[in-house]
């Protein structure tokens, strides 16, 4: 995890001892704004990731309604013509 | 016999090209870098596009025969054709009216544009609606004209295809296929391989169900005719 440099004021040792500033080893990491916005960016690509995986959902799905309703379709009437040529078939 | 089998190979086909396209599309497949991975609706929403207007041509040059040979007797075999192209014209339209959209609404913020391309292929679906339908609930005679009908749609089908070139449009230009990256351009033609055979498999058996279903009324009339004599 990335830890933000801490005021001077504030990096002091705790019990009020003070270390020296040759013992100080100086904190290096991303300021408080970059993270705010790292965060902003990745939720905002995560919200769109999920949206976009919700229309390509959407998008196959008719797709394949579209042709398993039409061979439904087609099932049905070959039924029927089956029917129809029988009853001919039994006059 | 083969003649009934050969939709069964193509479902096959497409039965083993399906799945394996699907897979191409979402593991081996880069995301898009413009439009990320809702940029994948293409893979479908194109070959579906193509197939629609090849079917829109083939239902008008089949019914152009059926016109021009209706003065010497009945064509079955282009009359059929013509329905059974008609049909998958507008499953096909529809899978291409619907997907678009979404991508649409996914990439532009809109669903529905009004866009030149949108309109012309919204307009060949309706004209094709209409051809199905009067083929269906016509009175006799109305083959004719249903056959006029599906002539006129084939002759939106270069409109569809120019309508980007001509008019300005927010839809991708016909270029953007051939300026696809090697990965792209397989997957694409990949899935083409998967739609094609189960469309031309649906527009066999479906023309064959005509032909039977015109076979069935010649013989019922035969029949009747036969009894009204005795």
């Amino acid at each position: 995890m990335d830890i933000t440099a801490l005021p001077e004021s504030e990096s002091a040792a705790p019990g009020g001892e003070a270390e020296s500033p040759e013992n100080v080893k100086k904190v290096e990491g991303r300021d408080p704004e970059t993270v705010r916005l790292k965060r902003a960016y990745e939720s905002e690509v995560e919200a769109k990731v999920a949206s976009d995986h919700q229309h390509i959902v959407w998008a196959y799905g008719v797709i394949w309604v579209l042709f398993v309703g039409y061979g439904m379709l087609l099932w049905r009437r070959a039924n029927a013509q089956r029917a129809d040529l029988e009853r001919l078939q039994k006059r | 016999m083969i003649k009934h089998r050969l939709p069964l190979l193509f479902f096959a086909v497409a039965a083993l090209a399906t799945p394996y396209s699907v897979q191409r599309i979402f593991l081996h497949t880069g995301i898009e870098k413009k439009m990320g991975t809702v940029q994948k609706i293409f893979y479908f929403h194109v070959p579906l596009a193509w197939i629609m207007m090849a079917l829109g041509i083939t239902c008008g040059v089949a019914a152009a025969i059926q016109l021009r040979k209706a003065a010497t007797g009945r064509s079955r075999m282009a009359e059929s054709l013509s329905i059974a192209a008609g049909e998958l014209v507008l499953v096909t339209g529809l899978g291409v009216l619907i997907t678009g959209p979404i991508w649409g609404h996914a990439t532009w913020g809109r669903a529905w544009t009004w866009d030149a391309r949108q309109v012309s292929t919204g307009l060949l679906w309706l004209v094709f609606a209409a051809f199905v339908l009067l083929r269906r609930y016509g009175a006799a005679g109305s083959e004719r004209l249903a056959a006029a009908l599906a002539v006129f749609g084939a002759v939106d089908v270069p409109v569809i295809y120019y309508a980007v070139k001509i008019w300005k449009t927010i839809h991708p230009q016909t270029t953007v296929v051939g300026s696809l990256p090697g990965s792209m351009w397989a997957t694409l033609w990949l899935c083409v391989a998967a739609i094609l055979p189960t469309c031309i498999a649906l527009v066999w058996i479906r023309a064959d169900q005509e032909r039977s279903a015109m076979a069935l009324d010649r013989a019922w009339i035969e029949r009747d005719a036969a009894a009204a004599t005795a």
